[in-house]
């Protein structure tokens, strides 16, 4: 089961490599937020923990529910819905993919967890998700998605701790579930603001100043 | 004796009852549109139309054209015999495994791609080309997927398949990759689409224009069976069955309930898949089928983990 939901997350971090359009990118990511809850939930059934039960439900009203809504309504202002500003189109991000999965497995299993497989394999996912998100943030040009690489990495993180430590500490937890949610409210702004200032948000073109 | 009547049978009942499952999946397909739909039995209406008509067959070409229909249906219906459904093995286990099914299936689809060249339309060489193009694609992700089966069962045998092992993270993984190979494989919405005759979209269809008669009608009927093969198949795989005793009246009820029961589940996801999907442009199919390729990997890396 747990397997299951870690491969879950897995291809969900592939389809949103090969997302090319904001809408995608975005059910994609939602995917990815419902495999994390999905996981924390069955760990805190496991552990009986109630503050794994509260984590798990931060997380699913944060980041499949209103992180995404946010970003569609984003979208759906700003009237940019098609581009992504592929960087690298989706071909070549699924096989930059691929390598960084077999590089994040390389890593973790001659580095971090020698003969413990279960271990290596969580490790891996976890790390491929962040190599993933930084993937995103460098190759796509618009500010919207780069702000979903930016929460794929943070979704990494999380899968990351809860491999490691299992689990961060509750308050550690609420905090950076409170930073991410202002940062995605400030960054919606933002795009909303370049969009209004520059009538496009290509960060590849914001290389003028503009009075 | 009886294995001769049983190859008989899994013939006639694939001839019989193919056409009911793609009338089944576009009657489903009306009903979520909100439509009524025409007959479950409506390809067979149009089976028995085309046998009656007469053919056309252009002056330029050769004898490919005319061997062609022949050459797709005994593919179609040899591989209809590597696949069990009567029985746990396959009545001709002992000639070919899940490999020979995918190369007889590729069998039929060169001699179509040809005897599309063949009537030198530029309808034709258009569809060919599409179809070899999108196989092109489809086979790597396949034969790593099959490979990932392999793996996990430790043989090629198509009939091994029964032996139940739990599901595993591998086998969902590669019955997601088979799902989505299936889609391609029988030129469905987000690849193909079956019901369209606009030249900017269609594959298949482009292929066999140029067919009329029983001829055409041979192929239709080729496609069916393919279709219920498939279908099979990815049953057989996401859900397993555990071995039960055939010759009690029960353990065939169950069996074959069980059988028509995952059959029917597979063609309602295909037929919710056809519905909510729009069909993308040809090129976008690279992504498609290179995001099932990278499942096949994933799952191959999985049953080597053995998770």
């Amino acid at each position: 089961m747990q397997f299951t939901i870690l491969f879950a997350v897995l291809i969900s971090t592939y389809l949103m490599v090969i997302a090319k359009r904001m809408p995608a990118l975005i059910r994609a990511f939602r995917y990815q937020s419902f495999c994390l809850f999905l996981a924390t939930f069955l760990m805190a059934i496991k552990q009986s923990e109630p503050d794994l039960y509260a984590v798990a439900a931060l997380l699913f009203i944060l980041k499949v529910i209103f992180i995404p809504q946010l970003l569609y309504r984003t979208v759906k202002k700003i009237k940019a819905k098609e581009d992504l500003g592929l960087f690298i189109n989706p071909q070549l991000s699924l096989l930059w993919a691929l390598g960084f999965t077999y590089l994040s497995w390389e890593f973790s299993t001659n580095f971090i967890s020698q003969g413990n497989e279960v271990k290596a394999v969580m490790l891996t996912i976890a790390f491929f998700v962040v190599l993933a998100g930084i993937f995103l943030m460098v190759s796509r040009m618009t500010a919207l998605a780069q702000i979903i690489g930016l929460l794929a990495m943070e979704n990494g993180i999380f899968l990351l701790a809860a491999a490691v430590t299992g689990g961060m500490p509750f308050f550690v937890e609420i905090a950076i579930f409170f930073d991410v949610l202002v940062s995605v409210l400030i960054m919606g702004f933002f795009v909303y603001r370049i969009n209004k200032f520059f009538t496009h948000i290509d960060v590849n073109k914001l290389s003028r100043l503009r009075g | 004796m009886i294995k001769i009547s049983l190859i008989i049978l899994q013939l006639l009942f694939f001839i019989g009852v193919a056409p009911l499952l793609s009338g089944l999946i576009t009657k489903l397909k009306n009903n979520l549109r909100m439509r009524r739909g025409m007959s479950i039995l409506q390809p067979y209406y149009n089976l028995i139309k085309l046998f009656a008509k007469g053919q056309v067959v252009s002056g330029t070409t050769s004898w490919i054209f005319k061997i062609t229909p022949v050459v797709v249906i005994s593919s179609a219906l040899a591989a209809a015999l590597l696949v069990p459904v009567f029985i746990f093995s396959t009545p001709l286990h002992f000639t070919g495994d899940f490999l020979a099914l995918i190369f007889i299936f590729s069998l039929g689809r060169f001699f179509l791609a040809l005897a599309a060249l063949d009537t030198g339309s530029a309808f034709g060489g258009m569809g060919s080309s599409r179809e070899m193009f999108i196989s092109s694609l489809v086979e790597p992700a396949l034969c790593l997927t099959v490979f990932s089966i392999f793996l996990q069962f430790g043989s090629t045998d198509i009939s091994v398949f029964k032996s139940s092992t739990p599901i595993s993270v591998s086998s969902i993984i590669g019955a997601i990759a088979l799902f989505l190979v299936a889609i391609a494989e029988t030129s469905r919405i987000p690849v193909d689409n079956q019901e369209t005759h606009l030249e900017l979209t269609m594959i298949h269809e482009a292929m066999v224009l140029e067919y009329s008669g029983g001829a055409l009608a041979l192929i239709e009927l080729a496609a069916h069976i393919k279709q219920m093969i498939w279908f099979l198949l990815i049953a057989q795989i996401i859900f397993p069955v555990q071995a039960v005793d055939l010759s009690s009246p029960g353990g065939l009820f169950f069996w074959t309930g069980w059988q028509i029961a995952r059959v029917l589940l597979i063609a309602g996801a295909v037929s919710l898949v056809e519905v909510s999907v729009a069909k993308m442009r040809l090129f976008r199919a690279i992504d498609f089928l290179g995001f099932v390729f990278v499942l096949g990997i994933i799952a191959s890396i999985c049953a080597i983990l053995r998770v």
